[in-house]
């Protein structure tokens, strides 16, 4: 007598490879179709938010910068519609409904207007310029965290209550207690100025004058050198998470049955770590990297301040100052968007390792 | 000669409270392709006495006393406690196999059934598992090439039960031990699997273990029974004897306490008060508190495993004679014996 | 009383939750009893700046020759009150949310965890900077309110993932099946037994709304007035402070004072966690 799971199994029995690959495949593309809609959803929300603000709210930019226009430049209100309509793409003549209907389709085509302040300059070709800079940082330093992180966390899981454990989770929790921005100026404050250790001042920007952008050595070992202390800093303010996330994940798959099981049947303590508790152990830390990639962005905002690395970051906090409001409407949605895709991978690529999600 | 015997055999958890004496002064053997099973309420301590088997048992536990002495008819006689790292892993599903319950953190969610044969395989340097792994599986009603491809998650719990016990032979054990095997299936999956492993023994000729609380289960597969009651062994009779003639008041109370088929409710009993606490353990016999036959004598010591009126048959009670004569009266609940 | 002695009891056995408890208590203490005691040094005395530390002034002077350690003294008070307001702002809105849509369920649960989610994904930092740059920071109150209107969608999903799981218990069914309203039903059954998750989630929601103010300070974006340790801070980068050798102490002391407020909002927060979680707790 058959269960019914059985019953299910069986009864594709005829064309089980069409039949079982089109239900496995409409499951998991459900999964994936969730997060995609999600992901989309978001950038929407996000658009629109951008465009309430930058244009709706009371005392808003567009307004501020017309009234400028015409009290500093003595422009006609029309005239100052019309500059403002080149600077922000949106056409400032039309009712709210379709500056709106033409934002967004402006955003879709990557048309983010043009910068204020440097004449001509579409705000999109900034964001490119920049855009690599910011990249390669937090994208170094949140993969060094990560790998430094769950290596630890591992390590102190399984060695828990040693003294090894102890001083690496204590040193691990107080270093990550001090916001970022602060560590960035202890270590400027230390290694340049009072310890004199590093060339502070020549490590700003994010290149040394006069080195090409290419393939060659001496570009990316300058490029690592102007990095290495955003590098750092990313890296000392997130390993710590990354510890305790991957330890505490750790130290539930240790107390799993299945790994008891796995001893019984006399598998090696190697292969229980990676495949039985290593492998489940890092399934919760896609979470957390859904956490980690909105939090290095936000946070390199910040470091690229006070390192003066001129990348996203260092340009959304100069186009506030200056009021250039095209960029810094452009670099929120950028970075946004950033983080939004991030997510969508770190989703996609769970529902490829839990066998247990999208598959019904 | 026995294959497997457990000699006075004590066990103690560490706790914030104190030492919980889990298993205590437990002696048994166990022959080859004889089904053993032993039966108790939940914290007799047959559960700790089945991990200690496989030297599994939790960090907190201490064998404070005895040995676990495997006899293999291929090789001397080893101390299961002094096995080093090595030969523990070979002895593990190699010679004596423990198999949980079915249910389905069993199985490592990640990895396909496949994946388990594999790992287990590879573990004991067996090269192509793929022929055995699909004949156990043909053993167990299951068609291989539906379920190695697999995620645990995907199968039905009397599946994975399956799945377990053909795991379990993969590398022919000489003891094949079971903890609750049918505690979490519905009756009709349980029938299954109770012909399933009758068929097994058959074929395969192990020495089987199960663990239990359910009587019945015993009544059909069990050649000897074991009744755990606090730590230690109670009784220990051929299941004819324990069913028909037993002779320790907690065997009658459990065999009292199974409802009859038959629908007619007549005396059934269940056992009043609750087990002991192992910690601080109360003097004498241990099962005084509930016992219809508790007398004065029964505080003074508790009392050793006695032989009673029949062969192979022993319970630790200084009034088995009462409690046979109270069963004279007694028909055993209809439970197919 | 008996509670809290018994708390004391259970943190004296973990002396990282202990100091960060006193840590909390000194720190309150001297930022809010502090100023009631010692008057602002606002005498500025150009011959003195950037003095070493010494008895008049136990941490040197800053750029204008002003005594650092009574900045230090009156600079905690508004950076406490931001972060108590922020985070008792994102506790109520994750509390009441989080525990209604987990209670409910349906149509609502999905709109509140559609909201959150989507507000989840967009990176805090750079939303809060837009904010500051387009609206007028100048009274803490509504710099609390940004701080905290933006905070609680994480721990609104903690709140509803722990509500789900109580849900199922049978204190619960029983409030339901004597008809006991929604209301009760939250407030009276499910959050009392929350207590020491909520308290640990709003020390570390205070510790999130320091970052975000601290932060949003330093970068020069909100034009409060006052003493301030992230003001400290934003005026020592400002005037270079950073750069000069002996300007150590100025610029050490308010990083210094923030981190630790930090670290011993996080210890006591992770000793109650230890507390309250016993799978935590190492083997007995």
């Amino acid at each position: 007598m058959a269960t019914t799971a059985e019953v299910r199994l069986t009864a594709t029995a005829p064309s089980w490879t069409s039949t079982a690959g089109a239900v496995a495949s409409g499951f998991w593309r459900h999964a994936i179709l969730r997060a995609l809609v999600k992901a989309a959803a978001t950038i929407y929300v996000v658009s629109t938010f951008t465009f309430v603000i930058v244009r709706l709210m009371p005392g808003n930019p567009i307004e501020i910068y017309i009234d400028k226009l015409v009290t500093e430049q003595l422009l006609s209100y029309e005239d100052a519609l019309a500059t403002a309509t080149g600077k922000f793409s949106v056409d400032l003549r039309r009712p709210i409904y379709e500056q709106y209907v033409s934002y967004l389709g402006n955003l879709a085509r990557g048309d983010l207007g043009s910068s204020i302040l440097s004449e001509g300059t579409p705000v999109t070709a900034l964001l490119l310029r920049y855009l690599p800079w910011t990249v390669f940082a937090v994208g170094t330093g949140l993969m060094l965290s990560f790998l430094i992180g769950i290596s630890l966390g591992l390590m102190t899981a399984l060695k828990r209550n040693s003294p090894t454990d102890h001083v690496v989770s204590s040193v691990s929790a107080v270093v990550s207690s001090i916001p970022d921005y602060l560590i960035g100026i202890l270590l400027v404050v230390f290694l340049g100025v009072q310890l004199r250790w590093l060339p502070i001042t020549q490590m700003r920007g994010v290149l040394s004058p006069g080195i090409q952008p290419g393939f060659t050595f001496e570009f990316v070992r300058d490029a690592f050198f102007h990095a290495s202390l955003p590098i750092v800093t990313y890296v000392l303010t997130h390993t710590g998470i990354w510890m305790l996330t991957m330890k505490n994940s750790t130290l539930a798959a240790l107390e799993e049955d299945y790994v008891t099981a796995a001893r019984a049947r006399g598998l090696s303590e190697r292969r229980i770590t990676t495949a039985y508790v290593g492998r489940n152990a890092i399934l919760p830390l896609f979470t957390q990297f859904t956490i980690s990639a909105g939090f290095i962005l936000g946070g390199a905002l910040f470091i690229e301040f006070i390192f003066v690395y001129q990348g996203l970051g260092w340009l959304l906090y100069n186009s506030i100052n200056q009021r250039d409001y095209p960029i810094m409407q452009g670099v929120f949605l950028l970075i946004t968007v950033s983080v939004v895709v991030a997510n969508l991978l770190a989703d996609l690529v769970y529902t490829k390792l839990d066998p247990r999600i999208g598959r019904g | 000669m026995s294959i497997l015997a457990v000699e006075h055999l004590s066990i103690a958890y560490q706790t914030r409270r104190g030492a919980v004496q889990a298993v205590r002064d437990v002696s048994f053997d166990l022959d080859q392709a004889e089904t053993l099973a032993i039966i108790g309420e939940s914290g007799s301590g047959k559960t700790t006495l089945a991990q200690s088997l496989v030297r599994l048992s939790p960090r907190s536990a201490t064998v404070t006393n005895g040995r676990i002495l495997y006899r293999p008819p291929d090789g001397p006689q080893v101390d299961v406690r002094s096995l080093d790292e090595g030969r523990l892993r070979r002895y593990r599903w190699q010679g004596c196999a423990l198999v949980f319950q079915s249910a389905l953190n069993a199985f490592n969610p990640v990895l396909t059934i496949r994946d388990h044969f594999a790992d287990t395989a590879r573990a004991h340097g067996m090269g192509d598992f793929r022929e055995q792994a699909t004949e156990l599986l043909d053993m167990v009603s299951l068609d291989a090439r539906r379920v190695l491809p697999a995620f645990p998650h995907e199968l039905s719990g009397g599946m994975r039960q399956r799945v377990l016990i053909a795991l379990g032979l993969l590398l022919a054990p000489q003891i094949l031990i079971l903890d609750e095997p049918t505690t979490a299936l519905d009756i009709l999956t349980q029938r299954q699997v109770i012909d399933l492993l009758r068929t097994l023994k058959e074929r395969l000729g192990f020495a089987l273990v199960f663990i239990s609380h359910d009587l019945s289960l015993a009544a059909e597969l069990a050649d000897r029974v074991i009744t755990m009651y606090a730590g230690r062994i109670v009784e220990t009779a051929t299941v004819a004897d324990l069913f028909y003639r037993p002779r320790h008041p907690y065997s009658l109370g459990l065999l009292r306490a199974v409802p009859r088929v038959s629908g007619a409710l007549g005396n059934l009993d269940s056992i009043p008060g609750s087990p002991p606490d192992l910690i601080r353990l109360p003097p004498g016999c241990t099962y005084h508190a509930r016992c219809p036959f508790g007398v004065d004598d029964c505080l003074k010591a508790e009392p050793p495993l006695l032989d009673v009126d029949t062969p192979a048959h022993r319970a630790a009670c200084i009034r088995w004679q009462d409690v046979a004569d109270a069963v004279g009266s007694f028909e055993p609940a209809a439970v197919g014996v | 009383m008996t509670a809290t002695l018994d708390f004391l009891r259970l943190l004296k056995s973990r002396p990282v939750g202990l100091a960060g408890l006193i840590g909390i208590v000194l720190f309150v203490v001297v930022s809010f009893v502090g100023p009631l005691l010692v008057p602002l040094d606002t005498k500025v005395d150009l011959t003195a700046i950037y003095a070493p530390p010494s008895f008049a002034h136990p941490l040197g002077t800053d750029y204008q020759g002003r005594d650092v350690f009574n900045q230090i003294i009156w600079g905690g008070r508004d950076i406490m009150i931001v972060a108590f307001l922020a985070a008792l702002l994102s506790t109520v809105i994750a509390v009441t949310f989080g525990s209604l849509g987990a209670v409910v369920g349906g149509a609502v649960d999905s709109t509140i965890l559609a909201i959150t989610d989507v507000i989840l994904t967009i990176p805090r930092l750079p939303l809060l900077v837009v904010l500051a740059a387009l609206l007028r920071l100048n009274s803490i109150l509504i710099l609390a309110l940004i701080v905290g209107a933006l905070a609680w969608p994480s721990l609104l999903r903690a709140v509803r993932a722990q509500v789900l799981s109580l849900k199922e218990r049978e204190f619960v069914e029983a409030a339901r099946a004597l008809d006991l309203g929604l209301g009760h039903i939250i407030f009276a059954e499910i959050l009392p037994n929350m207590r020491s998750y909520i308290a640990i989630s709003f020390i570390l929601a205070m510790t999130q709304a320091i970052y975000a103010q601290a932060g949003l300070i330093f970068l020069g974006l909100v034009p409060l007035s006052g003493t301030n340790w992230g003001v400290m801070i934003n005026l020592a980068w400002v005037r270079g402070a950073v750069f000069f050798r002996d300007s150590l102490p100025y610029i050490l002391s308010p990083v210094l004072a923030i981190a630790l407020f930090q670290l011993a909002l996080v210890s006591l927060a992770s000793a109650l966690e230890d507390i309250f979680n016993p799978r935590l707790r190492g083997a007995a």
